[in-house]
Order: structure tokens, then sequence, then C-alpha cells
């Protein structure tokens, strides 16, 4: 497998990751490219015989991410005192109801990110645990906890 | 709604990426070089199996085996005199016969290393049976460390019966080694018999010639002193010296019966070993501390990653 074809094949893998785990979608955008400059340069690391590109695209966009929540935080701990951060009206995909949305808004990063993982790139409690950096356990359970969360937000909303 | 229902409806959100992503991705991916031949376990063991087996190879195969490096000593062994003959151990020779004839006058000696049990009666028996031919012992050197005697005899036997003096010391034991040495002073003395003679004519001159006191002593003592070397030599040739040396058989060393062709991996195997058990003993405590280490790095990056991703 060539990168083009990787990137072809898994452009929107990544950036629906990214979309969920940031729910801002400017900066999925933003992070989604530098994903893939950072994968092209790291691209003579990939072994396809241990893991698929897909996984292996995925760890290096939460590395990405992970940066990028740390510099935010950085920022905005110096804004934050000046102007409150922009609330940005964010739509995690087509033909999700505005409660679920309203709902995974309300999650954490941390549990959105394994939701994303988990249920909307279907990566299985292993491979998903392989990209946390966690044990397949630990997955299950943040998962569980996760749509535990959303469960009570839309019975709340119901 | 169910956790199931909820989940149908999080499968089915459609989440793609806009356009200008996929834009800009694909310029991403354009610059993307050929790829390079990838360096792989396989690949390496590929290569590096047989090169290892030929490097191997070479080194037990061009150094010298075991056989080659004792082939100098024996050869040296088969270049000694003839007099000497090394048997193999523990088989048994037949003697040396000594060559001997009575009419003339010779020096033998011969040497007899026998490898017996019981050392301290084979001293006894060697005695008795120089004695019983005539002969006296003139050292007996005995000697007992553990289970290991050695005894040096050094005998006198008439020398018509050194032959038989020989066959019976023989039997005491298993004969290790042996050597005659046999040197034929007849010519010697003839020569001394023919100065002796025209000293002794020039004497009987001296004295008819009525020469000085001085002269006729000096010639004297000459042919005395020639009368009594040649006395000394006949004593000495009348008996022959037989050194014998006794010893108990040693433990039997095990056949080296050489090499292997594998032998060399092997030895660097026990090396390799002995620098592995080295490195854990000397790298294992290092190795802990830097687990232990890692083990907190983790443990701290973690819970500052699950605080970040808490919000």
């Amino acid at each position: 497998m060539t990168f083009q074809q990787a990137a072809e094949a898994h452009l929107d893998d990544v950036y629906g990751y990214l979309a969920w785990f940031t729910s801002d979608r400017f900066v999925a955008e933003d992070l989604t490219a530098v994903t893939f400059e950072r994968a092209l340069r790291l691209w003579h690391r990939f072994d396809p015989e241990r893991g698929p590109a897909r996984t292996w695209l995925c760890q290096i966009a939460r590395t990405v991410a992970l940066d990028h929540f740390r510099s935010e935080r950085r920022r905005t701990r110096r804004e934050e005192l000046a102007a409150p951060p922009e609330q940005i009206d964010f739509r995690f995909g087509e033909g999700l109801s505005p409660d679920l949305e309203a709902a995974l808004g309300r999650l954490s990063a941390g549990e959105r990110e394994v939701v994303a993982l988990r249920v909307l790139l279907d990566l299985d409690a292993g491979t998903a645990a392989r990209v946390l950096g966690i044990s397949p356990t630990n997955c299950t359970t943040r998962l569980n906890r996760a749509l535990k969360k959303l469960e009570e937000a839309l019975h709340v909303a119901a | 709604m169910s956790q199931r229902d909820l989940v149908a409806e999080l499968r089915a959100a459609r989440v793609e990426a806009p356009p200008e992503v996929r834009e800009r991705v694909r310029l991403v991916a354009a610059a993307a070089p050929a790829p390079p031949r990838r360096f792989t376990w396989r690949r390496a063991f590929v290569v590096a199996v047989p090169v290892a087996a030929a490097v191997a190879a070479s080194i037990v195969f061009t150094r010298p085996s075991h056989h080659e490096q004792t082939a100098t000593p024996l050869g040296r062994v088969a270049g000694l005199p003839a007099t000497v003959r090394a048997a193999p151990a523990g088989a048994a020779t037949k003697e040396l016969a000594v060559p001997s004839a009575k009419q003339r006058v010779q020096v033998v000696g011969t040497t007899l290393s026998l490898r017996t049990h019981k050392v301290s009666d084979g001293v006894k028996r060697a005695v008795r049976i120089v004695t019983s031919l005539g002969g006296y012992p003139v050292s007996v050197h005995a000697q007992t460390e553990g289970k290991e005697a050695t005894a040096d005899l050094t005998l006198k036997v008439p020398r018509g019966h050194v032959q038989q003096a020989m066959s019976r010391l023989a039997q005491l034991g298993t004969i290790v080694a042996e050597n005659v040495d046999v040197q034929d002073r007849t010519a010697d003395l003839n020569a001394t018999d023919r100065t002796i003679a025209r000293l002794q004519k020039r004497l009987s001159d001296l004295r008819a010639a009525k020469a000085s006191k001085a002269q006729v002593d000096a010639l004297t003592n000459r042919i005395q002193a020639l009368q009594r070397s040649e006395a000394a030599t006949r004593r000495a040739a009348h008996y022959a010296t037989i050194d014998l040396h006794l010893e108990t058989p040693q433990a039997a060393a095990p056949v080296h019966k050489g090499h292997g062709p594998l032998h060399g991996i092997g030895v660097a195997f026990r090396y390799i070993g002995i620098g592995a058990a080295y490195a854990l003993a000397i790298g294992g405590p290092a190795i802990v501390l830097l687990v232990l280490v890692w083990l907190a790095v983790r443990l701290v990056r973690r819970r500052r990653e699950e605080a970040l991703l808490s919000r």
C-alpha cells in the first residue's frame, strides 16, 4: 500500500476521529492536514505487519490532537482571563439527532475519543486500546461510561 | 433510548472530510516519494543467516584441527634413536634383545620402565632376580604418594646374564619404555695393549742402556696407569648396568578425540553465555531502575493526559 492509497482510504476516518475528539470542525480540518503531513514524514516506519494503516494514522492523529490540546490549554490559560473562549456551533455528523449532538458535546474529550474510535470507526477493543495506549479492559470501561453518560443525557432531554 | 439504539444512531452518523481538507491531503500525498526498500527483520534474516553460516564455516574449516597439532610431537617421537621404543600405554611389549659377544669387551647399559600395581613387591623381586644372576643393586629409590608409587633402581648384572635379567625383569609389569646401549671397547683395549707392549719394550731398552732412574720410574708409572685403566674398563664391561623404573598405572586419561566441526560455535556460545551472565549481573539493577523510571513517567504522562482530556 502506498501513502497515497492510505491517505485516500482513511481520510474520512481520521477526520471523523479528530472532529469528534476536538469537537471543532476547523481545528479538526487543520489537525487532519497536520496528521497526514506527519504521516508522510514517518511513512518509512509504517509496518503493515504490525497493524493496519488506519490504526497507525489514528495513533499519529491522536498525538497531533494531544499536542493541540496542550498548546490550547497554555493559550487559554493566558487568554481566558481577558476573554471567555468562543463557543462554536459544531455538528458531529449528518444523521444525528439534536439531542444526541448536544449530549456528545457535553462529553469530555477523552470520552468522545473512545466513542469515536469504538463506535464511529468501529475499531475492536484491542485496536482502540492500542491507539489510546491503554488496556482493552480499560478501553471498554471508558466506552461504557461514555455511553451511559450519553444515555442519561438523552433520558433527561426526553 | 436504549444503549443499543444509541450506538446504532452514532454508527449511522456520516462524517466526511470537507473538500478543501481532501484537496489539502491530496497535495500532501502527492509529495510522497517513491517507497524505498523497506528494512524488515525477515529480509535481514534472509541475508544474515547465509552470511553467518559462511563466516562460521570459514572459521570451523580453516582453523587447524587437533589432529594436525598433535602430528608434530608424534613425528618427533618417531625420529628418536632406534634404541628407544615407547610402548603404548597399557600394552605389554617384548623386551629388546641385547646384542652381546662374549669374546669382545662391551659396556652394556639398559633402561627399563615398567608399570605395575605393586611397586614395592616389584622392587623386592627385581633385587632377588639380579642377585640370583650374580648381580647386585647399586641404588634403590622408592617413593609413594597417595595411590601412586614409583621406584628407581640401578642394578649391576654380569654381562653374560643381562639378556636373562632383562627378560625376567620385564615380567614384573607392563613395559612402558626400554633402551639398550652397547659400546664396544675391544678396539680401545687392543690399542691400549699395544701401547703398553711398546712402552714395556722401551722400558727394557732403557734398563739395558742403564738410563736414569727418573726416566725408568716415569715410564713405569705410565705403564701402570694404562694397565689400571684397562683393568677398570674390563671390570666395567663385566657388569651391565640396568636402570629400572617402576611406577603404578596412572588414572586413565580421557581419550581426547579432538574437536568436532561445531566446537568453535560451542565455544562462542559459551563465551556469549558468560558475557550475558556478566551483563545481567551488572546491567540487571540498571534495567530494573530504568523500568521503574519508565513506569513512573508513563503513569505521570497518563495522569496528565487524562486531566487534559477530562474537560
